[in-house]
Formats: C-alpha cells, structure tokens, sequence
C-alpha cells in the first residue's frame, strides 16, 4: 500500500479529454482508460480495478460540475489519499480559473492548470495543496489578461504584482512557511470577514410519521480577506447555553489553523490564523434525535423537532388502487425568530399547526424558505404517470432517472406559504402476457386471498400490537394493506388524517406510550405458532392449493408493487438553522494579531443556510 | 469534511449559478473565438518561442503547453522551447520545465542540451528557481543522467531553504527509478533528511523513504521519536505517509507482550524483581498487554489528529489504532470514521468499506451511530448494500429499540421495486436472525410473512433464507416447518415450493410422532401433473425420503418377508438386467427393455398391492404405495432428468433390509449453512488500502503494491529499544549544529524581509523545542514575544535588537524557552478569560 498517483485525468462534459497529466511510469492514457472506465454500469463506483487495460489500475474517480476527474494509480493506493487528492485538485482550480467549473474555463487557462497541477504532486507524492501556498507559486490569471487573451497587450495586474510576489516568495522560501496555510504579506483594500454556516439536514420518517432519525451536518465556510496575519476567535452559540453547545457539537473535524487545545477547552470557540480568502473552517454534525443505543423500549417523550416541510404519501388509491397521493406541509414558521429556543413556539400542539398568522410574521426579515421539491421514486416496471394533479406547483416525471420532480412554488408570487398541497398521480405499468387480469375475478380472488393470508396479515399486526415499540413500520404499513379491500373509506380517513399533520407526528408518540410487553420478545412461541397448533396437522386450507397453478396476481396487487415507497423533500431555508447555532461573536485580537493597520475595523458578516437535498425522508 | 466547493455551489443558488455558468461560458466562447480566429500554425508559435520579447515567448509556450494538454502534437517545438530553458523570466521557465518533464524522455538527446542550463539554476539565489530546477531534472526521465541528478538532490539536501530540501526528498525516488544503482547514496540522502528539523521536509522524506526502501527499518529508529513529534505539525500527505511507516513499524519493532502483569516490562535490568512480581501476580493473574512507552507515544500523538479535515488521515489513525492499540483506542476513533459519512459520496463509499472491515472487528462501539447507516432514498446500490451490511453487523450490538428499527427497515426495504434490494435485504433480517438468536422469532415471521407476498423474488429468496436459520436449529423450528406447509396451499412460485418440499422431507424424521410429510407427499401427489419441473423433482426426493423413513422406523421383521418375499425374486433380476441394459445392450434396445421389465414389474406391484391389501394391515402399505406411484407418475414425465432421478432413487431402496446407502445418499446430515456477511472475505485485508475496496477481485495477494501488516515481533527479536533512546540527542544535536549555518542564514535574510515577519521565529527556535511544541503553541509563543519587544522597541529598531536576543536564548538552551512558554501559556489564558468574560458579561 502506497500514496502514489501516477496521473490525473479530466474529461469534459462529452467526455472527451481535456487534461492529461502524467506523474510516474506509463499509466494508460486517458482516451485508453475511458472506455474501459465506462464500461461500468452508472452508478460507477469512485474506485474502480480495470484489469484488462495495460498495465492493470485502479482508477479512482468523482465528478464535478460535469467534468470527470479520474486519479490513476497501477499500485494499491490509499483509496481515499487519491480522492482527498481529486477534490483538493478541484477546489484549487476553481479557486484559480472561477468557480463554476467549465471546460472553457480550463481550455482558457491551460498553461495556470498545467502548474498548479504539477506543483500538487511531484513525482506521483502528493506534496502542495493549500492553495495559499500555490498562490506563491503559481500566478492567478488576471481576468483582464484572460478576456484580451493576453497578447501585445501589457496586463496591469500581472506587471504590477509580479516583482512584488516574487520577492515575498523568496523571502519565504529561504526559511519555510511558520504559517503553511496562509502566504505572507497579504494585503488587502477592504477588510473582510464572512462566516457562511450550512447545516445539511437528513430526517427519516417512518410510514406513521414517526422520526426514525434526524441528523445534521454543519459546515462552517469562511472567507477572510485580511491584510497582515490576523488571529481571530470565532464563538458559536446555542440555545441552552455554552456547556450545552459542547454536547451539541458532535465529530468535529477542523481546518489545521484552528487551535485544538483552545477548543477543548471550551467548546464553541474557534481561534485561529485565516488563511487568505476561502476554506472550510470546520465541520460539525448535529444529532437532532439522540437515541441511546441500548434502550430497550421507545423513547416515551421525542424531543420536538421543527420541520419547515413535512412530506406524506398514500398510496394504492383509487378504484383500482392505481392511484397515489403526495401530501407537503409547509410550516415556514421558524421557531427561534421570536425567541431564542426553538421549540418554545410550540409548546402545544394547538400553536404547532401551522396557521396564517404565523406565515406572516415571517417577512422578508424572517428566514425564507425556498426550492422546495418533492422527489418521489418510481419504479421501473411505471410506464408512465397519469394525470398528475398538483394543487400548487407542477410535477414532472422522468422516466430515465426514475425520479418524480413536484416542484413547489414558495416565492412571494406564489402567495401563502403555509399549509398542505397535494399532487394526487396515477401509475400504469407495462402490460404483462402472462398476467389475465380479469377484472370480474378480482373480487372473488381477493377474497380467497384475504382468507389465505389471514394468518400472515393478523399475526404481524397482534404482534405489532402487543409491542409497539419495536415495528412502527409492520403497524402501519399493516392498515394501508387492508385498505385495498375497502378503497373508498380509506380515502376519506385519509382526507381526515390529513386535516391534522401535526397529528400523524405526534399520535405514534402516544400510541407508544403503553409500554410493550417484554414477554413477547422472549416467549419463543409467538402467537402465530399457538394458533398454528390446532390444525397443526392438516390445515383446512391447504387442500386447494395445487390446483390452481397459475399465478394469481390482482391488478390491485399489481398496482401495489407499482406503488412508490419513500418520498423525500428538498429544500433550503435562509437564515435559520436546525440545530439552532449561532454566531456570538467574531472577534480579531488586536494583541496577536499583525499587519492590520490601526484602527481597522474589517467588515463582518454572517450568513445561516439549511440546506436538505432529499433530506427528509418520509417512508411508506 | 465538506469540500469549498460543494460548500460554495449550494451557498450560490442554482438560478446564480448557472446564470454565472452561461456567463462565463459565453466569455469564454469569445475568447475561445479569439484563440481559434487567431489560430496560430506551428510556424507562427515557432516565431513567438524565437522572439526576443519575453512577453511574446511567454506566450509562445502557453501556446505550446495548451496543444500539449490537449493531446495535440507539440513535439516538434521541442528544440524552439529547450532554447528558452535559460530565460530570465520565471514564469517561461516554469512552462519549459512543465514542456521537458513531459517530453524530455521522446527527445532525449535535446533534453540533455539542457541539462546544463538546468543545473545552473540549481545555483540560483532564489530557493524557488533552485527548488524548480531540482525538481525539473529529477523528473526528466533519461537515465544517462541519474549521477548528476544524485548529486543535485545531495547538494539539495544540504540547502538552506527548506523547500529546495523537500524538493530533494521528492526527488530521491524519482532519481532511483532513473537508476536503481544509486540507492545506497539515495539512502544517505535519505538518512540525512529524515532528521531534517523541519516537518515540512520530513513528510516527503517519509514518502520517498516508503517508496524507496520501505523495508529498512535500521534507518528509522534514530528518528522514530522525532517523527512521532513531528507528526502533528506535517501537512495531511505527510501525516499520511508518517501513519503509514510507524504502523509497519512498530509491528516490526514492537513485540506484544501479553503476559500476566509486568510492569517492568522497558527496563530489562531487574531479573529477580520481574521474577519476584511474576510469582506474586500468579495469585490474581490477570493479562495486561504491556505497552511500550514509544508505541504509547505514536498513539498520543495520533489522538490529535482524528479532528482532521482529511478523511484519509482518518482512516489511517483508524488503521494504526486497529492494529497496535488496545480496545479504548478503537473506541475513540470511531466517532470521527462514522463522521466521513458526511464527506461526498464517492469519499463515503470508501469510508464504508473500511467502516465495514473495522466493524467486523469491534462493532460495539459503532451501535452508538446506528442512526448514521439508515438507507436513504437516493443512495446508490454500492453505498446501501455497505449500509445494510452495517446494520446488519450491528444489530445484536443495539437495544430492542433500534432492532425494531433495524428490522423494520430491512421489511421496508424487502418490499422495494428493486430485485437487488430486496434480495440484499432479506438477506440482511437472515443475518440479523443469525446474530441474535434472541430476534430470531421476530425475524422468522416476517420472512415467513413475506412468502405470500406477489413478488416471486421476494419469496424464493425469503425462503432460502428461512431454509438456512431452520437449518440452524432444526430442533426448536418443527413448527415453522408446520407453518411453511400450510403456505404450501397459497405459495405458486416453484422456487419457493421447492424449497418448503425439500425442508418437509429434511425434517420429516424428526419428530417421528409428528410426521407430517406422507400427508404432504400424499396431497402432492395429486396435482403432480401440473406442477413445474423443480418442484416435481422435490416431490419426489420426498417421497423417497418418507419412503426411507418409513423403512427404517419398521425395520423389515414381521414385514420383510412379506415385500422381500414378493419383490425379493425381482429385485436382483431386474437390477441384474438393468445392470445388462445399461452395460452391455445397444441404446435402441435399452428403453423398450426396461419399459417392458418395468412394465411388467408394475402390473405384478401392483398385483402385490391389491394382494396385500387383502391380506395384510392397510397401514403398512399405504407409503410403500405412495412411493411405487411417484415412482410410475415420474416414469413417465416428459422431464428426462426427472426420470433418471427417480430411478435413481428406485434402485436405492430396491432392496428394503439394506438401506445403508439410501441413508448416506438421502439423510445424511446436511452442512449447516451460516451465511456470512458479504464483506467477511475482506476481513483480513488491511484497512485504508485500496485492495480493501476491491476485494476478491484483487487476485489472491492483492493488488500490485499490497502489503498486509507484519505480525507483530517475537519478544527477543526486537531491535534494541535503546536504538531509538540514545542516538536521538546525539542526533539531534549533530543535526543542529549542522543546520546552524543554514539557519544562520536564515535569519540573516528573515531580518531584512519586515513583510514576513509572523514567520520570524520559526526555524530559529532550537530543534528539540520546535519537535515538542506544537504550531500551535509556538505561534502563541512568538506573538507573545513580539508583543513584549513591540512595547520597548520601535518597529525600525526591533530587528536589531530581536537579533541579539534570540543569540542569547541560543546560547543559553532550551531550558530558559520552556519555562518562558509556560509563562506565556498562562498568562495568555488568563487573558483569554477575561475576554470571554467580556462576551459573555
């Protein structure tokens, strides 16, 4: 096992090479390896063994912005050494050429990608990432110089910067960098910091709207434009308090300037040398739900959780059961805007539903919640969806990626933001030769069904009943299963349910509440068994059963299994966060800090953003 | 930890971003239309690389190094750029060197033209230029020049400027492949660099070290304790080399001494003591593994670095906590593993690779994360399959609560439209039965559940599953056997009927009051016709297997004579003349005979039938009955496999009093099957390596390169702990006066650069004092001490005198600096107190 890359490959949106640099021996060149890269089925794996091409690689890979980037290693390579590695070569050349990467860009700037990826690696070792450093190395094309192409004509910022930095380069390269993340001699016109907070939420939602699990994942961006070497502290906050950030703060990983020993001991503070201009400054998650693991039953009381958007599905409605219904609740009703606690709004369940009033309290101030999409995945044997009927928004299906799109106006055209929309869809999947579908069948045979499985259904749901706690899924998914021999109520009990959505959060809670029955999980024999001693012989049923060998399949079985599974929503909300963190303070401590002229006060700012990309997960 | 540049694409929305995308293409477009309209043909680049104007030949090579990453020829430039190897201008000469790494191996002879400019530049007095050259000539791969190669990287190593002497490092394995003869002097260079004061060059050192001779360990010792305290301060690829080395390493040199307690264990001076505690600790005798006080400081040092932002690091402190550490080290690093799952998906699915492998091991720890493996949505196949595993691997490791999630999940996903799901997650509630027996009921029936369900796929492979846990414990599962029958009536996949006629015959013996299974045969029997090929096949295993039992539980004593009496004169004619037929007569005549034969066997069977049945107990008869007419239904199936089973099975128990062979064939206990997690082959494969990810498709010793750790060193066999305690002063010592020239000069320089004065004092600080700092703190520490002289001195006058100053702290040793950074520590954290009282007041 060994760090080495041989080359790096980028390709461009057709796939066709843009980049090929090679670092040792003679890997395959990038034309060769594509096909063979390709051949793999999508999804492709990010590390891939290719046996067949000459010499054998392993071919590590991510994409980005629609360029392919692979690493090419032919010997057992730290797999995550050459990831690490491809995203580090990604953000520098944004940070480079400009942030959307496009071939364009690359094509533009050949001579800036050729250096900066020769000075990363030398040799095949992985030796100067940090882009502070590279800066030293590697001139940053002006824009002007790009747009007039650089001929003939003399490029201010080029003439103007280059003595300077070479001889600040020279400076620091006779002793070393004391700083290796930030190039000396920074300076800078306008004094600014920013703190961008993006916290990641991914909630999981039983088919009762129970949460399985809510977790986020923070990350704390940073953008310091500071002249000299300034050493800053950044306090976070939470509500509840210092001690209960600490807990909060889970994993925590840093960017190597911030001071570890200072963050232990007291969680929260970050103090810290910038480098110059962008980087991650920390990463952080944030478990919404914590679960002891060794809890025996259900947690009796769930700490609330606030959702600015909760997804809901019904599915095998209809009169053939064809059909299913997509519900959203927008609550844009941020807890923590009017006080501090998130939750506090919503000590009853009377304030929880979401209302009119509370949608106009939060203004244009407020945060806001935007590019809300409902993805509902299909699957594959859909032909295509009918008559989609969103009641806001439009819904899209395509069938390549098998992916349902219900797209959710939330601007401030799209007039009220909170409450319940619906999209109510019909599936139709591919006829079948060998599947009769006999409607005047149907009846008869789902009868026969119902009996025939009798046993099945009965004693998962007993079971279920007797220990709640343990399958929420079995429980719930049990109703909706009978629900296909009696359509019609269902949909009005649906239509009730939905009139409360808090409800269907909470009601589980209490329904659980009753604590299960410990015995059950031990007795050896469950209720099933029992009943299955007194005909233990011969079951009554069991005659019939040869007789009839064609496969009996319902076309309302055959609508279930079209049935979708899961919904998941996207979104992202401005200025507000999950798990309720806050920027204190962010401080520059004049005594450690240098090279800030006197009496600089740099220009601040803070940004909050919540991001969920399928995020919240509802399953059904 | 998220990359800045999936951080900044969601900060953008996707309206700016792709607003800002079809901006900046259409930019591009025009200066693209400007670089194609101004297309210049090879003569007119050749033109701008002749000119005297830099400007115009720095273009020129743009031009150049823009065909040559588009893979368009730009070979035959390569005397026009060669020429400009010498240009003044740096940014020219960057592009010549990048154009003669790449080409220099096609046109050796010209590259070797500029051979000489190259190593005038090693000369230069900027650290960047020489840095450059050393870096250039190492990489140009023609192999007549690896002695003057090795001797720029030694004349590097002993440069002041750090990075011409990282530049050096990265150039010894470059060196070697130019020519394997240079290793013992590269190993000099190497020794050389190893002790390098610098962290910045150590870490390359380390790379080229594992690249060059990983396996001469005699080098390291003298340096293990400065590598250890250097690991903090490297830079990720660095730390990751380091972690790799002192992983081997200490395997090597390490030996695990597990005996009952000694505490003794470093000093090996006391005899009779040790003699004396072991025969006291006889009494509690419990094992303790003896740590050795320099592993102890490797996993000190590697405890710091599970915050950092570099998965790879992650894994590998992981991997060196995993192999040489005792079970609390596991435990703490756990966290920060299950943390990568928060990384981009392509860095996730690694990380669940070796999430995977370390579970196997030591899941307990993990079942606190159990939230952080649930299967979302839009995770790809090779991402859920490792997450179900996880769960599966954690299961019995959790409370009731999250079991029921678990198992809810895997039934959720059981019911998904994709086959492979289904398929991986039914095999997952089969684990999850197999690990805790104490859910293996609650496992069981929702499999059992599931055999009714319309997805044939769902069934077979529910069944299967429920045929291994049967099989497991046949014993306490004669019920669900029982149970399965009943779903024989409803069940119309024929894999899955096939399999329940299979388990009813397997278990039919069992409980010999209970026997269901002549019933089942007998009920069978009667839709034979149109069942499918499997199942008939099943059928009719089953009937010889009742057969069988029915054999061996009435034992031929009053009976035998009876069916012996009556087939006995058959049986070994016909076996005799089925021997002929299948022996010695032609194909042609075989079927007509064997019909005949059989045929005529069958009337008088049948003859026997109705003869016993008159004349003898009914009960009897009635499963040798349902046996002879399997055996005629399967006669005359249209299956010729079918037929030849059946016959198979027909000349097995022909002769009722020997069923020993029918026994072996038939009842012979079955293999137990344990269906191990997918990744148990992977078990042993080390963690972090590609070969992990890969699997058993690496071939059997992995992939090129694939090493798995040493065991650990026999207790005697260890170098001498004292290689690593006494030569580090001397060395270090040495090594400082060595570098006080360097550093000398360094200092020199630093005190006419006021711009870079934050990095003043760096190098300066004596050698064993920058090793036991942190950058931390010694960044602290300079400040404080500028702070001071600040408040005495001017700006102007501060060189001079900061000078003598730190003369004098050479001069009077590391002794006084200690004490003066404690002090400094404290009083900074008072000061910080008072800030945040500030805050927070």
């Amino acid at each position: 096992m060994s760090g080495e890359i041989d080359a790096v490959y980028i390709y461009d949106e057709q796939n066709a090479p843009l980049v090929e640099h090679v670092y040792r021996s003679r890997p395959p060149s990038a034309s060769a390896i594509l096909p063979l890269y390709l051949a793999h089925a999508e999804p492709r794996p990010s590390l891939l063994y290719i046996p067949s091409a000459s010499p054998p690689v392993t071919v590590f890979s991510t994409v980005e912005s629609n360029l392919l980037f692979l690493a090419i290693s032919e010997v057992d390579t730290e797999p995550l050494l050459a990831l690490e590695f491809l995203h580090r070569v990604i953000d520098v050349l944004e940070d480079f050429v400009g942030a959307p990467l496009l071939s364009t860009k690359i094509q533009a700037n050949y001579d800036v990608v050729a250096q900066l990826i020769n000075e990363m690696c030398d040799g095949g070792i992985v030796c100067n990432t940090e882009p502070n450093a590279l800066q030293e190395v590697v001139e940053v094309p002006g824009w002007m110089g790009k747009l007039l192409g650089g001929i003939g004509t003399s490029t201010p910022t080029l003439g103007s910067t280059n003595p300077l930095k070479q001889s600040l380069a020279a400076g620091s390269a006779s002793q070393g960098p004391a700083i290796p993340w930030r190039r000396p001699g920074v300076r800078h016109t306008s004094n600014e910091l920013y703190v961008d907070i993006i916290e990641s939420l991914s909630v999981t939602m039983a088919p009762s709207g129970r949460l399985l699990s809510a977790l986020v994942s923070g990350t704390i961006a940073f953008t310091a434009k500071i002249s000299g070497v300034p050493d800053l502290l950044l306090s976070l906050s939470a509500p509840g308090g210092q001690h209960v950030l600490g807990r909060k703060i889970e994993l925590p990983v840093f960017h190597p300037c911030v001071r570890l020993a200072r963050w232990k001991e007291r969680p929260g503070e970050l103090s810290f040398i910038p480098p110059d201009g962008r980087f991650i400054l920390a990463g952080y998650e944030v478990d919404l739900l914590p679960i002891d693991p060794d809890l025996d039953e259900a947690p009796s009381h769930m700490e609330k959780l606030f959702l600015p958007a909760i997804v809901d599905i019904r599915k095998s409605l209809g009169s053939s059961g064809s059909e299913f219904e997509v519900r959203l609740t927008l609550n844009p009703n941020f807890p923590g805007q009017s006080s501090s606690r998130p939750g506090a709004t919503r000590s009853g369940s009377g304030t929880s539903t979401p209302s009119f009033l509370g949608g106009g309290g939060s203004g244009s101030s407020g945060p806001a919640l935007e590019e809300v999409v409902v993805s509902v995945p299909i699957s594959k044997s859909v032909r295509h969806i009918t008559d989609m009927q969103a009641s806001r928004g439009d819904a899209q299906f395509s069938p390549s990626s098998g992916l349902l799109e219900w797209r959710v106006p939330t601007g401030k055209d799209a007039g009220t933001l909170t409450g319940t929309a619906t999209l109510r869809c019909g599936v139709s999947g591919y006829p079948s030769a060998d599947d009769d579908l006999d409607d005047s069948v149907e009846d008869a045979d789902e009868d026969a069904n119902a009996n025939l499985l009798q046993g099945y259904y009965e004693a998962p749901t007993s079971y279920n009943d007797a220990s709640a706690s343990t399958s929420k899924k079995t429980r719930s998914s049990d109703p909706s299963k009978r629900k296909k021999k009696k359509k019609k109520s269902t949909k009005k009990s649906s239509r009730s349910a939905a009139l409360q959505p808090e409800d269907a959060e909470e009601d589980p809670v209490a329904a659980t509440t009753p604590s299960p029955n410990p015995s059950i999980h031990k007795t050896p024999t469950p209720p099933l068994r029992s009943q299955s001693q007194d005909n233990a012989h011969l079951p009554a049923f069991f005659a019939p059963s040869s007789t009839s060998r064609t496969p009996r399949r319902t076309k309302a079985q055959v609508n279930a299994s079209l049935m979708p599974n899961s919904a998941s929503v996207s979104f992202s909300v401005r200025g507000w966060l999950p798990s309720g963190i806050k920027v204190e303070s962010l401080n520059i401590d004049q005594r450690r800090s240098r090279g800030l002229g006197e009496g600089v006060k740099p220009y601040k700012g803070v940004k909050y953003l919540c991001v969920s990309n399928r995020g919240v997960e509802r399953r059904c | 930890m998220e990359t800045i540049s999936r951080i900044s694409s969601m900060l953008e929305t996707a309206r700016e971003l792709t607003l800002e995308a079809a901006q900046s293409a259409a930019i591009n477009r025009i200066s693209n239309t400007d670089y194609t309209s101004r297309t210049y043909s090879p003569a007119h680049i050749k033109k701008l690389l002749d000119s005297r104007h830099e400007r115009e030949v720095l273009d020129g090579m743009r031009r150049v190094i823009s065909l040559m990453y588009r893979s368009e020829p730009s070979l035959t430039f390569f005397s026009a750029v060669v020429k400009n190897v010498a240009s003044a201008n740096l940014e020219v000469k960057k592009l010549v060197y990048i154009y003669l790494v790449h080409h220099a191996e096609a046109e050796p002879d010209l590259a070797l033209l500029s051979i000489n400019a190259i190593q005038k530049s090693l000369t230069d007095s900027s650290p960047q230029v020489r840095t450059m050259a050393l870096r250039t000539m190492s990489g140009i791969r023609v192999p007549v020049i690896s002695q003057i190669v090795s001797l720029a990287i030694k004349r590097g190593c002993g440069d002041m400027s750090p990075h011409v002497r990282k530049a050096a490092a990265l150039a010894i394995p470059k060196c070697y492949r130019l020519d394997p003869n240079t290793l013992p002097q590269l190993m000099g260079y190497l020794e050389t660099l190893l002790g390098d004061s610098q962290y910045f060059v150590v870490g390359p050192a380390v790379a080229a070290f594992l690249d060059l001779c990983p396996d001469e360990i005699d080098i390291i010792h003298k340096h293990y304790r400065s590598l250890v305290k250097k690991l903090v301060d490297m830079d990720e690829w660095g730390q990751l080399a380091t972690l790799r080395l002192l992983t081997f390493y200490a395997r090597k040199c390490f030996p695990q001494r597990t005996q009952t307690v000694k505490r003794t264990a470093p000093g090996a001076f006391y005899d009779d003591e040790k003699q004396q505690q072991e025969t006291q600790n006889d009494v509690e005798e419990y094992e303790v593994t003896v740590m050795d006080p320099d592993l102890e400081l490797l996993l000190r040092a590697c405890k710091v670095l599970l915050q950092s932002r570099n998965s790879a690091v992650i894994v590998s402190v992981v991997r060196c906590f995993l192999y040489l550490a005792p079970s609390e080290y596991i435990s703490s690093a756990v966290g920060p593993l299950v943390a990568l799952l928060r990384t981009p998906q392509d860095m996730q699915l690694i990380a669940l690779y070796n999430i995977v492998a370390v579970a196997l091991r030591v899941p307990k720890p993990f079942a606190k994360y159990t939230a952080h493996f649930l299967v979302h949505a839009n995770d790809p196949p090779h991402i859920w399959r490792l997450k179900l595993e996880v769960l599966t691997i954690l299961f019995p490791h959790c409370g009731k609560h999250w079991k029921g999630v678990i198992i809810s999940e895997l039934e959720h996903f059981s019911k998904d439209t994709d086959p492979e799901l289904v398929r991986e997650s039914v095999r997952a509630i089969g684990r999850c039965a197999q690990g805790d027996t104490s859910t293996a009921g609650m496992c069981l029936r929702i499999l059992l559940g599931q055999i009714s369900s319309p997805d044939g796929n769902l069934v077979s492979e529910s069944l299967t599953v429920i045929r291994h846990l049967i099989q497991q414990d046949p014993a306490s599962h004669k019920k669900t056997v029982l149970q399965l029958v009943k779903h024989l009536g409803s069940t119309t996949h024929p894999d899955a009927r096939a399999t329940i006629i299979w388990l009813v015959g397997e278990f039919a013996g069992i409980d010999p009051e209970n026997n269901i299974a002549p019933d089942v045969l007998r009920i069978l029997i009667k839709g034979f016709a149109d069942e499918m090929e499997i199942v008939k096949q099943q059928t009719v295993l089953l009937g010889a297997k009742v057969y069988l039992h029915h054999l061996l539980q009435n034992p031929p004593k009053e009976q035998p004579e009876q069916p012996a009496s009556s087939s006995f004169p058959e049986a070994p004619a016909k076996s005799q003349q089925e021997f002929h037929n299948e022996w010695t007569d032609n194909g042609n005549e075989e079927p007509q005979d064997a019909e005949r034969v059989e045929e005529g066997e069958e009337s008088r069977e049948e003859h026997d039938g109705t003869e016993q049945k008159e004349t003898e107990e009914a009960t009897e008869d009635r499963i040798t009955l349902l046996w002879r007419y399997i055996l005629l239904l399967a006669r005359y199936d249209t299956s010729y496999d079918l037929r030849d089973r059946a016959r198979l099975y027909k000349s097995l128990l022909e002769t009722p009093s020997s069923t020993q062979l029918a026994n072996l064939l038939l009842l012979a206990p079955k293999p137990v099957p344990h269906a191990p997690s997918p990744s148990e082959t992977r078990k042993d494969l080390l963690i972090g390596s590609a070969t992990l990810v890969v699997g058993p498709d690496a071939g059997y010793h992995g992939l090129r390169g694939y090493t798995n750790l040493p065991d650990w060193v026999e207790p005697g066999q260890e170098p001498d702990p004292s290689l690593r305690i006494e030569d580090v002063k001397p060395d270090t010592s040495s090594d400082s006066t060595a570098m006080t020239a360097g550093d000398r000069l360094d200092k020199a320089l630093r005190e006419h650069k006021p711009t870079s004065i934050p990095s003043r004092n760096g190098p300066a600080l004596p050698v064993d004092l920058v090793g036991k700092k942190t950058l931390d703190q010694w960044l602290q520490e300079e400040e404080e001490e500028t702070e001071t002289e600040s408040e005495t001195d001017s700006e102007e006058g501060e060189t001079d005198s900061e000078e003598e100053e730190t003369d004098s702290e050479e001069e009077s040793g590391s002794e006084e600096e200690d004490d003066d950074s404690e002090e400094e520590t404290d009083s900074e954290t008072e000061a910080v107190h008072k800030e945040a009282q500030q805050l927070l007041g």
